[in-house]
């Protein structure tokens, strides 16, 4: 009975409270892809190579051009929003009426020429940005006010794409596509200028998710290999193309990865949470909370 | 036929016969000796330490080439990039023995690779020289025959890391051996795998309390739950093995937890890349170890054959020419002196004692190499595990050695026949990790 009471300690509330940040991290990563999803049906599998892109530019404009953090974030968020553009412009649009298989060969095949790209123009070395947030310390346990920063901006971005889809004339032609397509084409709404708008986001979704991440993790040509499943796997299991769901979901398998990893071996954690995939798959194989459709 | 046809047809059969004449020798000198030679150029193992390996390698190769071969045998070397994947670096192996005929395999740089692409290569019957992939699994009781590894055995890691800790243990921890608390963490491929068996082996042989013992996977996005366990579990040492993105992510995250110890004893690959170490944590780096066979550049030249110091000096030019401000790491030299070594012992014992290059005569020929310590660049000398051995193909002679960053400076800390000066233990007060 001791040893179980033993495991109450405040090492215990530490590893609850980090999950909980790295549930927000999880969160940003989640929002663009299931944004793009929800409304343009495709997804994209290059999603966190979008997300390096990013991650480079931040760090060439921090560490190289000597841009101060704040200034390079909104920059950094407009060029991924512009490549994010472009990815629709460039290949998703000629492919909008072809298989879904098609389209997920395709973005496939944007992830790995962005890996090779970044292979030859930034090399293969870990870049560190070199910024060392403090730590806030409640007593013995310790926050990153890195991931904290993460998790109030995961909040933000799920409470401005909520207000902005619900309140804005865009949001409402974005929800309106979402629900069918074809009907509102032949309303006269153009879906074209929708599908860009919406892409647009999703890449400004993927740089602001840059711009923490830089704060980190190392850049690398591969740090997709890290972030990418996992993000897709939320998405997955929150019901893609649900924002509301995709944010449950973040938490509920950051929340298995961290408690899981402390009560036994890390990797246990990172078992039991794709364990918890798979079952979920069975039971509710629409996600956690499935789309209406 | 006139004369003058007659003497027209004469010359030219004379230019003919000389042309002949000429061209006989040039084809005869025309042997040459093809090497697939396999690294990681992409991937994470790249940045990690492979790359720096691949040029070590590769200064060598050119060495090698300008010189004009070895006995008369040309050098062609076909490069192929394994991606910092298992399945790759198998299918490049393959393809270069297969498609490109190549005569044999060198380089390699991570165990996980080397494990399952020896037993490709040695079904091939060609020869394997390793000069990284540290793990023991790559040779312990798979009696390769023609698989060889000049480079240090991972189980030695952890044998040279708890003696360190051990015999510091009173004069620096203020400990007995049986009260020091230590934790091994390491990444869960085969590398991490077996040197933290190692660990254990020696924290079990000094009678350490080993107070947590955990693998991760390199690409986990997140080790937060690790540094609180290792902050509830509070060890006096920590031994970790990993490569480069993983290592920061963990000590980043220490920080950020406030994980306090009184070393953390890195070893091999991401912590023998000192610059990328100092990007990536600052002066957190500073009075971190990491265990390799010793930077050449940091051997005594006087315990050295003499005629190596001037090759190390080479190695040193060329990298700074190809690289210029990158620091020359330990990987550089370990890649340098084991090819140096392949093509000054191995491959000309070959071709004049058993007459040519393939697996067998190159097999034999690394039989018979035999160097005291000092022989190579490495500082340690070589001979190879035979046939009943259960590490065939392993060079016994190998071992490596503790370095420790002290404000910017490897220092060769252990052991003590190498040392430079003695290590700073426990952490110092004021430092990130210390619990001073």
């Amino acid at each position: 009975m001791q040893d179980f009471l033993d495991i109450f300690d405040i090492y215990l509330l530490e590893a609850v409270l980090n999950g909980i940040l790295l549930g927000g991290v999880l969160a940003l990563l989640a929002l663009g892809l299931n944004l793009v999803f929800g409304v343009i049906d495709v997804i994209w599998i290059c999603y966190a190579e979008l997300i390096m892109i990013g991650m480079y530019a931040m760090f060439y404009l921090v560490s190289g051009f000597g841009v101060s953090y704040w200034l390079a974030a909104p920059l950094c968020i407009l060029l991924v929003a512009a490549l994010g553009a472009l990815l629709h412009l460039l290949v998703i649009e000629p492919l909008l009426s072809a298989p879904p298989i098609n389209q997920l060969l395709a973005t496939g095949g944007v992830l790995f020429f962005l890996q090779s790209f970044a292979t030859v123009v930034f090399g293969i070395d870990f870049r560190n940005i070199g910024i060392q947030l403090p730590v806030l310390g409640i007593g013995e346990m310790h926050f990153s006010y890195a991931r904290l920063l993460a998790f109030i901006a995961a909040l933000v971005g799920m409470v401005a794409v909520y207000i902005f889809m619900k309140k804005s004339y865009v949001g409402t032609a974005i929800r309106a596509i979402a629900q069918d397509r074809e009907i509102m084409a032949l309303m006269g709404v153009d879906t074209r200028r929708v599908y860009l708008i919406t892409s647009a986001l999703g890449g400004a979704l993927a740089g602001l998710a840059a711009c923490l991440l830089v704060l980190l993790y190392d850049v690398h040509p591969f740090i997709g290999l890290s972030i990418g499943p996992i993000t897709f796997l939320i998405c997955v299991l929150g019901g893609l193309g649900n924002f509301i769901g995709g944010f449950v979901a973040a938490f509920v398998f950051a929340e298995i990865i961290s408690l899981g990893g402390l009560f036994s071996d890390l990797e246990w954690g990172y078992v039991l949470a794709f364990g918890f995939f798979i079952l979920m798959m069975f039971i509710r194989p629409r996600g956690l909370l499935a789309r209406r459709s | 036929m006139s004369k003058g046809n007659v003497g027209r047809v004469v010359s030219v059969l004379a230019a003919v016969a000389a042309a002949l004449a000429v061209a006989m020798p040039v084809q005869a000198q025309e042997k040459k000796i093809k090497i697939g030679v396999v690294y990681d150029l992409t991937g994470p193992f790249a940045g990690g330490g492979s790359e720096l390996q691949y040029t070590g390698a590769k200064i060598m190769m050119d060495y090698f080439i300008k010189k004009g071969g070895v006995e008369g045998y040309q050098i062609e070397p076909i490069y192929a990039d394994a991606q910092s994947k298992p399945d790759v670096a198998i299918n490049e192996a393959v393809r270069l023995v297969e498609q490109e005929k190549v005569d044999m395999l060198l380089g390699f740089y991570s165990s996980a690779q080397c494990v399952p692409a020896a037993a490709k290569v040695e079904q091939l019957k060609k020869f394997m020289w390793l000069t990284t992939c540290i793990s023991s699994a790559v040779l312990e009781n798979r009696h390769l025959h023609y698989v060889f590894r000049p480079q240090v055995s991972g189980n030695l890691y952890g044998v040279a890391a708890t003696d360190m800790i051990a015999h510091y243990s009173k004069s620096k921890f203020g400990k007995e051996p049986k009260d020091l608390r230590v934790a091994i963490v390491h990444e869960d491929g085969a590398y991490g795998v077996d040197v933290g068996k190692g660990d254990e082996a020696g924290s079990k042989k000094h009678g350490f309390n080993i107070v947590l013992n955990e693998g991760y996977s390199i690409t986990a996005p997140d080790l937060s739950s690790l540094v609180t366990k290792l902050k509830r579990a509070r060890p006096d040492v920590i031994f970790h093995t990993g490569y480069n993105p993983d290592i920061t992510l963990l000590l980043r995250q220490a920080r950020e937890q406030g994980l306090k110890v009184g070393a953390i004893v890195g070893q091999g690959a991401g912590y023998s890349v000192y610059d990328k170490l100092k990007e990536g944590l600052g002066n957190d780096s500073n009075y971190l170890f990491t265990i390799d066979p010793i930077s050449i550049w940091l051997t005594n030249p006087k315990s050295l054959d003499p005629k190596l110091p001037p090759i190390i000096k080479m190695i040193g030019d060329d990298f700074e020419k190809m690289k210029p401000g990158v620091t020359k790491s330990a990987h550089i030299g370990m890649a340098a002196s084991n090819t140096y070594l392949f093509f000054t012992e191995v491959l000309p014992r070959a071709i004049k004692k058993y007459g040519g290059i393939d697996g067998d005569a190159l097999r034999k020929a690394a039989l018979d190499v035999d160097l005291p310590d000092g022989g190579t660049m490495l500082g340690f000398g070589v001979k190879f595990a035979g046939q009943d051995a259960a590490m065939e193909g392993q060079n016994m002679r190998a071992f490596p050695v503790v370095t420790q960053y002290v404000d910017g400076k490897a220092v060769v800390v252990w052991p003590e026949s190498q040392q430079m000066q003695e290590p700073v233990l426990p952490l110092p007060a004021g430092t990130t990790y210390s619990y001073k």
